[in-house]
């Protein structure tokens, strides 16, 4: 364990997530089991009271985990620097057995918590408040993965060796290596490229014809897809270098940090043609919208990625 | 579209900060003081480290120290010529050098024996080599002397001359021919530069061996090979790279700068836990402000938002202050009192120029630990007094 003051802050952050998540989640808990907004019991006043601080400390903490999402993964490129072998970010995430559920379950919390932040706000500018057990409910649910996130967070920075010797990404991510990942070079990259565009393609197609369980699925795959694609067959465009195709070493300053800029595109894109579309079913009310702000940045992400290997090809006349 | 900013809910919770100023003052004062404690001494700890990898540079790239029963002892000079041999290497140095005891100061000098007609290893003695007469040294048995060793062997009366106490009891009187002043005070204020043969006399070393020895590679990238080489060759030996200091150096400032911000995570959770007392109990005029502005029609979540940027703006403009005093104090005044806690106490620690670093990752490091966890003390109390009862409170 070593205790850099980046892992402080995001140690005494996850203390107050912790603290907050509980009181948020028993008050959930009730609220989800006796909520009726026809009564008017002492029960159901003190309920209601209770809506506005779980709703103020989801906000609270989704507003954090925006930042330090990217913050946890500038401190684990600062922390590539003292450890053996690391030379960005990957290194020292896969330095620790979960890491990389670690990421995954982070991002899968910001989906989740914009998700209810999304049904919170369709509920109260409802007079009816139609969806405030439901929203509870679902709090009840997305706390699991946030003390997860939470555990696996504390638990990945006291498992953190500085002494032991790790792979780079330029392993971690090759065909050669053992793992997973490997696996998706198997395939041959035309098909990750290929349904990268395709699902996009889809994703437009659902949005003319107004067809909102096409939209989640077209989106979901289109965020996938983009991932693989992006290690498989993009990243080496950016890096100009046919054997480089890490995902992290995007957000490094040779690049232009543009992995910050191509990352919040993808997932906000992602984000309002998912969560906008189960806003829709659930509502059952279109959320146009959202679905417009989904395909301008998945549109603007596409080209963004694009222009990388149009580029390279326009300069150099070959394909890495 | 989760907060659009809302400027009438913001003038008015200005406006209801300046009300009561006496009790935001005095959180607002002890939230800056502790911002500007912690940033100091995590500038202070950056600045060091930046002025420390500036000094790396000139270090020698491989550094090889030779090991018998786990304690460091001599290393037989002739290895140099064998280690030549190895591909790669562009030069070999033998070092002479230690450190002596001078009892009525209570410190140590660095003693670093050379040869006027070897290479030198690092820009600054080739510096002073190129000042000074070396063969003249050596032949009038004189020493030159940094700054700070100069200012103590004065107030000890030696203006000219020193009196060295070789290993044997015997004295060694050497003239001391210079002073030399260095842009690098790290490395050199405690500094003494002998010719090599005083120095084989007053550590009383056999001149057949030298301390370590420093290895100059011409491609840096080939370093951890040749260390490799040269330990299968010589498996006494223990190589230093520069890379080694490098990540030692980075350990220590965080674990020093770590262990304050420890202590500091636990003053800032008693000023918490002080900050829920007080904006919990709400004073009747508070209330009634509340009970007022809910019977005008405001909702609870009106009210949690106008606290919310009651909270913010105390600790954003905290923030802000205890940022831009410490940007004074580290960078103006060179932090006085607090730069000894990284750099120690001892009299020859050189005085020098914090180097001037600020990068934005730090700012934000600097945000994440103040603001979002003053909101946090403040959120729940918040709360409790938006979800008063108007009619209640009116009573």
């Amino acid at each position: 364990m070593s205790l850099t003051p980046e892992i402080i802050a995001l140690l005494t952050l996850d203390a107050i997530f912790l603290f907050l998540g509980l009181i948020a989640l028993f008050a959930s808990g009730r609220i989800a089991l006796w909520w009726d907004n026809q009564k008017s019991t002492p029960l159901q006043y003190t309920l209601s009271k209770q809506s506005y601080l779980v709703s103020t400390i989801i906000k609270y903490i989704f507003m954090l985990k925006l930042p330090l999402f990217l913050f946890f993964i500038y401190t684990c490129d600062k922390l590539s620097s003292i450890i053996a072998g690391a030379m960005c970010a990957s290194g020292v995430v896969n330095s620790v057995d979960f890491g990389l559920y670690l990421t995954l379950f982070k991002l899968l919390n910001l989906y989740l918590f914009g998700f209810w932040l999304l049904l919170h706000y369709t509920d109260i500018n409802n007079e009816k408040l139609p969806y405030t057990r439901l929203k509870f409910a679902l709090f009840v649910l997305f706390s699991l993965p946030l003390f997860a996130e939470i555990g696996l967070e504390i638990a990945f920075f006291v498992g953190l060796n500085i002494s032991k010797i790790v792979s780079c990404c330029g392993t971690l991510f090759s065909a050669t290596s053992s793992s997973y990942i490997s696996l998706f070079f198997v395939v041959d990259e035309l098909l990750w490229v290929g349904g990268f565009y395709g699902f996009f393609a889809l994703s437009i197609v659902a949005f003319r014809l107004k067809n909102t369980p096409v939209m989640i699925f077209a989106n979901s795959m289109f965020l996938i897809f983009s991932i693989i694609s992006l290690i498989v067959f993009f990243s080496p465009y950016v890096y100009e270098l046919p054997t480089h195709r890490c995902p992290f070493c995007l957000l490094q300053k040779e690049y232009y940090y543009v992995g910050y800029l191509l990352y919040t595109l993808l997932f906000a894109g992602t984000f309002y043609g998912i969560g906008g579309g189960a806003l829709a079913l659930l509502s059952k009310k279109a959320q146009p919208s959202f679905m417009k702000a989904s395909i301008c940045l998945n549109m603007l992400y596409l080209a963004i990625i694009s222009s990388y290997p149009l580029i390279y090809y326009v300069k150099n006349g070959v394909w890495l | 579209m989760f907060f659009k900013p809302n400027f009438s809910l913001l003038d008015y919770a200005i406006r209801s900060l300046m009300r009561r100023f006496g009790k935001s003052f005095f959180i607002f004062l002890i939230l800056s003081l502790l911002i500007f404690l912690l940033s100091s001494v995590l500038m202070i700890a950056d600045a060091i480290k930046l002025e420390l990898n500036t000094t790396l540079k000139t270090l020698p790239q491989i550094t090889l120290q030779r090991f018998i029963a786990g304690k460091q002892s001599d290393i037989p000079v002739e290895r140099v010529d064998s280690l030549l041999d190895i591909e790669g290497i562009s030069a070999v140095t033998p070092r002479v050098w230690g450190y002596y005891y001078f009892k009525p100061a209570g410190v140590n000098f660095s003693i670093v024996g050379i040869d006027a007609y070897e290479e030198q290893y690092s820009p600054t003695l080739t510096l002073i080599t190129q000042n000074f007469d070396m063969k003249l040294l050596s032949t009038q048995e004189s020493m030159i002397v940094g700054e700070g060793v100069q200012k103590i062997l004065a107030e000890n009366y030696y203006t000219d001359f020193f009196n060295f106490v070789t290993s044997e009891g015997k004295w060694k009187r050497v003239h001391i021919a210079g002073v030399f002043h260095s842009d690098l005070a790290l490395e050199s204020n405690d500094l003494i530069i002998l010719p090599k043969k005083l120095a084989y006399a007053i550590f009383g070393m056999d001149e057949s061996r030298a301390t370590d020895i420093v290895v100059k590679v011409a491609n840096a990238k080939e370093i951890p090979t040749i260390v490799q080489k040269i330990t299968t060759r010589y498996p006494d030996i223990r190589a230093i790279t520069q890379d080694d200091i490098r990540v030692s150096y980075q350990n220590i400032f965080d674990y020093k700068s770590g262990f304050f911000l420890a202590l500091f995570s636990v003053c800032a959770f008693a000023f918490f836990i002080i900050i829920y007392d007080k904006t919990s109990g709400l004073s009747s005029e508070e209330k009634k402000e509340i009970g007022i502005l809910k019977a005008v029609g405001w909702s609870s979540d009106d009210i949690l938002k106008e606290k919310f940027y009651e909270s913010f703006i105390l600790s954003l403009g905290a923030f802000l202050v205890g940022i831009a005093f410490s940007l004074f104090f580290v960078y103006g005044l060179q932090a006085p009192l607090l730069r000894n806690l990284f750099m120690g106490y001892s009299a020859l620690k050189p005085s020098f120029m914090l180097p001037f670093s600020l990068d934005s990752s730090m700012l934000v490091l600097l945000f994440l630990l103040s603001v979002p966890i003053y909101i946090a003390a403040t959120l729940i109390p918040a709360w409790k007094a938006s979800t008063l009862d108007a009619d209640e409170v009116m009573r």
